[in-house]
């Protein structure tokens, strides 16, 4: 390693060379240096790479970001002298033009400083090179007002710091936009679809002056503000309907989306929002709602590939829990710091294994077993499935209650017969064959008879009704033995559960053979024996096929074993054999009006249940599973231990909260915390205007974008915990907001000077997302069936996309679309096969949801212009549109309106009008002369066609309508 | 990068070069009237002059860092993981060890996957497929029998014997060779490519992937879209599949009953709706969008030409086999291949499913083989005769090897394999890669990757191990063709610079000419 010393002598030698000069000055007026703003990027950019914060990397010894180390004495010089710019070794380092000395050095592949830069270091160095904390690892406060001009434009505190910002550039806001185009806006703001003309016709026509604020009423009331809201959540916890990885087959979480769309829509504050989703596991009596809110900590991709390792994916599931909370709730990547402390934010390799080690303890397996309902799971009730459910639950326990222990005791009596002592047991595999087949016909040498080899078998437990794994390896055979020991020759009834295929052998002879493909893990398969007096073996081999393996087994009639073993408990548990009894007389008892009661509610209940989706949930281990910082971020690779607990730049917990991911809940809505509060509010931010205020909404740390203004951000966060976390209060805020209302016209003077409208120079104008983009093409033909929540649809998709990548073994290899009108659902409830999601989708721009995305790109792209042209559900809602403004308006004239106003909320303009009812004859001659083609057009898609239309004059209107739902205006938020 | 550091319009104008009139999206100005209304709009002016200047389209400035060897890539993916001892890597020796364990000083304890960890034994399986030395114009090289054809050019070829992974498990293994991390997120190395070099032809997507079928009904193994996405890149860089039922490329043909002269009446109505748009809002994207519809239209008649092989004569059928007359076979996807090449799209990879023999090997692999064999040969040879070989890179290979030992029941004529990271096969030719080489080699076993002197090497991903070839290192030298420096091309996103090599990656400089 380079020693600083010897970095120190070569500067001497660059001095008297006289080859340093610090920057020639320029005659320009010093300005007062803001660490923060001015000094922090360059470092960041171009120091802390190898003079940062890893302090392992630290190069020659010095860490610039640590003030004491910058300033410390080296043995005669030092790195920063403040106050002394010819006392601070960087400033030669950073100027010499000798190539070695150079820094940052030439092969690096940096730039070297920018002359500005360079100017910038030293009038901070002269200044006193003081130092301050990265802006937002310090709490905000609320800023004071600032005095602005144009008082009468501001409607909210939003709008003072909007403004104070623009007449200190020297420039004005523009004007509210017109009333329709503000409807427009904000409804698709809010809702996520456009309005219906005559709500833009009673809006326009209003004299009420708080209309438009009745209008944002009435929008964050309908239940479309929480399907709309939701998106941009579920892009970032990675929302799915499949595991996402390897074999990719459906998993049952969906009742979270729709929780998720509940919480907005009730305005859920938002601290609960965000800790009945980290903790709702374990909060006190956690409500049904609270439960499937957990969804959030199992919605990382997850696998079952075969000849995956637990450990491996048990670290890989861990990791993806911490970047997603670290991007989701502290707008922080803390990913370098898996490997090695972070080079450019204060997060070390032990910062993130203690966060780590609140993740890592969930009772989930690391492996789904590809299952739909992956344990921990439960019954998605709603709130008033949950109160029958509870009925029937109070009727069985009143039938319970009355029951006679007498009666049942003496019942159990009655029943309790034999059961053989079944002795402990050996497994021996798994043997691997070729095949499922082989490997159930196969005999690999542990058949009775077969050549012993005591070598080949262990031990294991294995409990009768318990079910454990025997193969362990796909197409391969695994073998248990044990004995069964019997007063006299007696028969007896044993019941097998096999994954996959099952064989059993009693005293060397066969006595049962089922060669089946199943997960069964309950004993299903009746196996009567006859057992010899004395000791009998038992030998039984599971055949495996795909996915785990395992057997189950029972012994004796299950209801009178039951008996025998709750009355034998009676002497030493009296008050676990006295429920147990109970229960069996409830469910096995012979009919009185106490169990006919119990038993008609309790099918009550299991038919409401099957009709209740299950959803994922967390569940926290009793114990938690501990947690090492793993060297390099490998798995294998433990190190020393790692507790719970936050970055220590972050502060700490709250003293009394449980050192759990409850605690870490109740961390992030502390009100000092100094970013929770801001890396929300600029999501907001970010989705009603297009961008954040923080633009790289994904990292707030030193390399993310600097806040374009920060006192109107901070003011945002204070605001937000004082509104007690309301996210209707502050989508209210800021679409209520003067800014938020300007007009979004470009003048070539602002186009200059606030290109990107960072400054808010004007009103929000974008793209709108790939959903918005299909519901509102939908919404305007009448097409789009609204109703909440429910199980993924699945719409028109070419054939063959899934196929083309599925494993032929998935459910979901093949695709099936729907054929009914769910077709026309809402895009938030498409089915999201993460490994291949709806084509729509991916073009236009949304992610593949295997990963925390808080920030979608917004291309525009020709694949784009296929797809609103062409794809079936876009033209489909064209000729149905057009269809519409056939049969509710008469003449060219009013139905061009019409489609105008269910397009683009507002009427044509003479040119626009004239344009079209000119394309509209030429069409209407074209597909006259050629009806067969008309006919084609008209009918695409499902939904029936008006037959009473003429079929040119139809297809003449659906070209019309088509080009409006292509025009830049119908796609964009203007 | 700050923005107040920089001037706001220069850098907006910046990211509006590099996004569209520079980018895939782009792809040129439509009709000069489309052009003058542009221009009609002032701003973009000084930009479209910029982009008259180059015949790429997209890419970044600075890029390519130095002279290209290769324009393009063509990369056939073998998905699964090929079993390089029955087809590359010959190990005579194995035939006298049948059915002995694996010694454990050549194990050396590394980690299995749970398929065969639990298995008692670990019995060599020698391969069961003669091979064959062939000229290669150097030392030779020793082909299995599997691959006749593909033999018949290896004088074109460069094999490496020593590729090596850290992953042992197909969704990983493949995500990472593909993205250059485990975990979903990355983009691909295709969109790598496309974000930094864009394309040479504006009609066409820049990245292209083909997807083959497979002969055998069951490819085992599944592929996921990550594979050619563009992770937090820009999604115009995602891979774009052509298909072989259906439209060629998603939703290219108008709906029935729509011909072209009323699309071209309708788009000339939209180009002009959006027109008074944009002179009244003043937003460039509006700009972007009209382009975007003109090269939509233009996409409609550039695919379809493309796909029609109808012109295409016999001889060249003959050279690929004549499946290649089968849309969506692998042969026929080696020719598309070369006609994509022709047109001057930047990367394809066509992929072939099937490769993942964990047991009846003898069943399976013969089958695979002849699948790809005959157009892996012919496409080098087309690319050779159409004088393009020299420019374009072409690479065959999974994302990890097989091993030795055999997975369930062994004998001499069938075996299974499970999956092996530490050494594998893959080969390149054109673009620059010495043609008639092979690089690396396996101990007796084709387990631990050895030196010229037969001793164990233990290659790390941090450092480079000569010899050795990590799929960092391959990556890293598939871009140095390309005339990128992997260490250059980053994108910064979550306040770091990621590049598709993470923090590794060595340029194989053996490899190259």
């Amino acid at each position: 390693m380079r020693r600083w010393w010897i970095l120190g002598g070569a500067v001497v030698f660059v001095t008297a060379s006289g080859t340093v000069a610090v920057s020639t000055p320029k005659p320009a007026v010093v300005k007062t240096v803001s660490f923060n703003r001015d000094v922090r990027p360059i470092l960041s950019e171009s120091c802390f790479k190898c003079h940062g914060f890893d302090a392992k990397e630290a190069k020659g010894n010095l860490r610039l970001n640590d003030p004491k180390d910058a300033t410390r004495d080296r043995g005669g010089y030092r790195a920063i002298t403040p106050g002394d710019v010819t006392k601070s070794m960087i400033m030669g380092r950073i100027t010499t033009t000798v190539e070695e000395m150079k820094m940052p050095p030439p092969h690096s592949g940096m730039k070297p400083l920018t002359p500005e830069q360079v100017e910038i270091l030293k009038n901070w160095i002269q200044q006193g090179a003081k130092y301050e904390p990265h802006w937002s690892f310090v709490a905000p406060k609320k800023p004071a007002f600032p005095a602005v001009k144009q008082k009468d434009w501001v409607r909210t505190g939003i709008d003072v710091f909007v403004l104070s910002r623009l007449e200190a550039v020297g420039m004005a806001p523009e004007p509210e936009a017109d009333r329709a185009t503000l409807l427009r806006r904000v409804s698709l703001a809010l809702t996520g679809l456009q309005p219906m003309p005559e709500e833009i016709r009673a809006f326009v026509a209003s004299k009420d002056p708080k209309a438009y604020e009745k209008e944002v009423e009435r929008l964050l009331a309908s239940p479309r503000y929480g399907e709309h809201q939701a998106r941009a959540w579920l892009d970032a916890v990675r929302y799915g309907d499949t595991h996402g990885l390897h074999l990719d087959n459906e998993r049952s979480i969906y009742p979270y989306r729709d929780w998720v769309v509940r919480a907005f829509n009730e305005d859920l504050p938002f601290d609960q929002f965000t800790t009945w989703q980290l903790a709702g596991d374990l909060l006190p009596k956690p409500t049904i709602d609270q439960r499937i809110a957990t969804g959030y900590i199992r919605m990382n991709p997850t696998t079952a590939e075969g000849g995956a390792i637990e450990a491996e994916f048990l670290a890989k599931n861990t990791f993806d829990r911490v970047d997603t909370f670290s991007t989701v709730f502290l707008g922080l990547t803390v990913g370098c710091a898996r490997c090695h402390d972070h080079k450019y934010d204060p997060i070390s390799q032990r910062d993130y294994f203690s966060l780590y080690a609140y993740f890592n303890s969930t009772a989930d397996a690391p492996l789904d077993g590809n299952l739909l309902t992956p344990a921990p799971v439960m019954r998605a009730r709603s709130h008033a499935q949950q109160e029958i459910a509870e009925r029937y639950e109070s009727a069985m326990a009143n039938a319970r209650a009355s029951l006679s222990l007498d009666e049942v005791s003496a019942w159990a009596e009655a029943k309790k017969v034999f059961v053989p002592n079944v002795g402990n047991w050996e497994v021996s595999g798994p043997y691997t064959a070729a095949n499922f087949d082989l490997a159930h016909t196969t005999e690999f040498g542990p058949e009775p008879g077969g050549v012993e080899d005591p070598g080949k078998w262990r031990p294991l437990a294995i409990r009768r009704g318990q079910f454990v794994t025997v193969a362990g390896k796909e197409n391969s055979a695994g073998y248990a033995r044990t004995t069964v020991t019997s007063d006299a020759r007696r028969d007896v009834d044993f019941r097998f559960g096999s994954d996959d295929g099952i064989r059993v052998w009693l005293n060397g002879k066969l006595v049962h053979d089922n060669k089946v493909l199943r997960g069964v893990q309950t004993p299903v398969d009746n196996v009567r024996v006859t057992l010899e007096q004395g000791t009998n073996t038992l030998v039984v081999k599971i055949s495996n096929g795909g996915g785990g393996d395992g057997l189950v087994y029972d012994v004796g009639d299950a209801v009178s074993d039951q008996a025998a073993r709750l009355v034998a408990l009676k002497a030493r548990d009296p008050k676990r054999a006295e429920a147990g009894l109970r229960d069996l007389y409830l469910t096995s008892g012979p009919e009185t009006s106490a169990t006919i009661a119990y038993r008609k509610a309790k099918a009550d209940l299991d038919q409401l249940d099957s009709m209740i989706p299950f959803t994922l949930v967390a569940e926290e281990l009793p114990v938690p599973r501990p947690a090492f910082i793993l060297r390099r971020g490998e798995y294998n690779l433990p190190t020393v231990p790692a507790y719970r607990r936050v970055p220590t730049i972050l502060g700490e917990t709250p003293k009394d909260a449980p050192k759990n991911r409850l605690g870490l809940a109740r961390w992030l809505a502390r009100p000092d915390h100094p970013l929770f509060a801001r890396v929300t509010v600029n999501r907001y931010w970010q989705a009603f205007f297009g961008h954040g205020i923080v633009k790289t909404a994904e990292d707030f740390g030193a390399q993310g974008d600097w806040p374009s203004n920060i006192e109107l951000l901070d003011y945002l966060a204070v605001r937000f915990a004082e509104t007690g976390w309301s996210q209707k209060a502050m989508h209210r805020m800021i679409v209520n907001s003067a800014a938020f209302r300007q007009r979004s016209v470009v003048s070539n003077a602002k186009r200059d000077r606030d290109p990107e409208n960072r400054m808010i120079s004007r009103g929000p104008r974008f793209r709108l997302e790939a959903e918005v983009l299909r519901d509102t093409a939908l919404h305007a033909s009448g097409l789009l069936r609204e109703e909440l929540g429910g199980r993924g649809f699945k719409p028109y998709q070419p054939e063959g996309l899934w196929e083309a990548l599925g494993f032929l073994d998935s459910n979901t290899a093949r695709y099936v679309p729907d054929i009914d009108d769910s077709i026309y659902r809402r895009s938030l409830y498409l089915f999201w096969k993460r490994t291949s999601p709806h084509p729509i989708m991916l073009t236009f721009d949304a992610p593949m949801r295997e990963s925390c995305v808080v920030r979608r790109g917004r291309t525009n792209t020709p694949l784009q212009a296929l797809i609103t042209l062409n794809e079936t559900a876009f033209v489909e809602a064209s000729r149905v549109l057009s269809e519409r403004v056939m049969r509710e308006a008469k003449t060219d004239d009013d139905r061009l309106t019409l489609a105008y106003n269910l397009t683009l909320g507002r009427a044509p303009k003479p040119q626009e009008r004239a344009l079209l009812k000119q394309s509209l004859t030429r069409y209407r001659a074209r597909y006259a002369e050629d009806p067969e083609s008309a006919r084609s057009l008209v009918t695409v898609g499902f939904a029936a066609r008006d037959a009473s239309l003429d079929l040119a004059d139809h297809a003449a209107w659906t070209m019309v309508c088509s080009t409006l739902l292509n025009t830049d205006e119908f796609m964009s938020l203007q | 990068m700050n923005d107040h550091t920089l001037d706001p319009k220069r850098e907006f104008e910046l990211g509006m070069t590099r996004r569209q009139l520079f980018g895939r999206a782009a792809l040129g100005i439509g009709t000069a009237a489309l052009h003058r209304l542009l221009m009609g709009s002032g701003f973009l002016a000084p930009m479209a002059a910029m982009a008259s200047q180059d015949t790429r389209h997209g890419g970044l400035p600075g890029i390519p860092h130095f002279a290209p060897k290769a324009k393009r890539v063509i990369y056939l993916f073998m998905n699964g993981g090929p079993s390089q001892l029955d087809l590359w890597d010959y190990k005579p020796k194995l035939h006298e060890e049948y059915d002995k364990d694996l010694p454990e000083n050549i194990r050396m304890g590394q980690r299995l996957t749970t398929m065969t960890s639990g298995q008692a034994r670990f019995p060599l399986a020698p391969s069961r497929y003669k091979f064959q030395k062939y000229d290669n114009g150097g030392d030779g090289v020793w082909v299995s029998e599997l691959l006749p054809h593909t033999a018949s050019v290896v004088n074109e070829l460069c094999v490496v014997k020593s590729m090596w992974t850290e992953a042992i498990n197909h969704d990983p293994a493949v995500t990472y060779i593909q993205t250059g991390s485990q975990l979903p997120g990355r983009p691909s190395l295709g969109s790598w490519a496309s974000y930094g070099l864009g394309s040479e032809n504006e009609n066409l997507p820049t990245y292209v992937v083909l997807h083959s079928k497979v002969t055998r009904g069951n490819p085992d193994q599944a592929l996921f879209a990550r594979l050619w996405g563009s992770g937090f890149i820009s999604s115009e860089h995602q891979g774009v599949s052509m298909r072989s039922n259906g439209d060629p490329v998603l939703y290219l043909s108008d709906p029935e009953g729509l011909d072209r002269k009323t699309r071209r009446d309708m788009l000339d109505d939209l180009a002009k709706l959006n027109q008074g748009n944009l002179n009244e809002f003043g937003d460039p994207e509006i700009a972007a969008r009209i382009k975007q519809y003109e090269m939509a239209y233009r996409l409609q008649t550039s695919v379809p030409d493309l796909m029609d092989l109808t012109k295409e004569p016999d001889e060249v059928f003959a050279m690929y086999g004549e499946e290649s007359r089968v849309p969506g076979t692998f042969a026929a996807n080696c020719l598309l291949s070369r006609r994509l090449a022709e047109r001057g799209v930047r990367f394809i990879q066509v992929f072939h499913r099937g490769w993942d023999q964990h047991g009846n090997l003898a069943g399976e692999l013969p089958i695979q083989c002849k699948d790809v064999d005959q157009a892996c040969a012919a496409l080098i040879k087309d690319l050779k005769r159409t004088g393009m070989l020299d420019e374009t890179l072409v690479i065959w290979g999974g994302e990890f090897g097989r091993t030795v030992y055999c997975q369930g029941p062994l004998s001499r004529e069938n075996y299974g394999r499970d999956h092996h990271p530490r050494a594998f096969t893959m080969w390149m030719a054109g673009g620059g890669v010495k043609p008639g080489i092979t690089y690396g080699q396996t101990d007796d076993y084709g387990y631990n990757l050895v030196d010229k002197d037969g001793e164990v090497i233990t290659p790390s991903i941090d450092h480079f191990t000569p010899g050795a070839v990590h799929i960092h290192d391959l990556n890293a030298t598939i871009l140095n063709q390309l005339g990128v420096d992997h260490t250059k091309l980053t994108y910064r996103y979550q306040g770091r610079d990621f590049r598709l090599t993470d923090v590794h990656g060595h340029v194989v400089k053996d490899l190259l000419k």
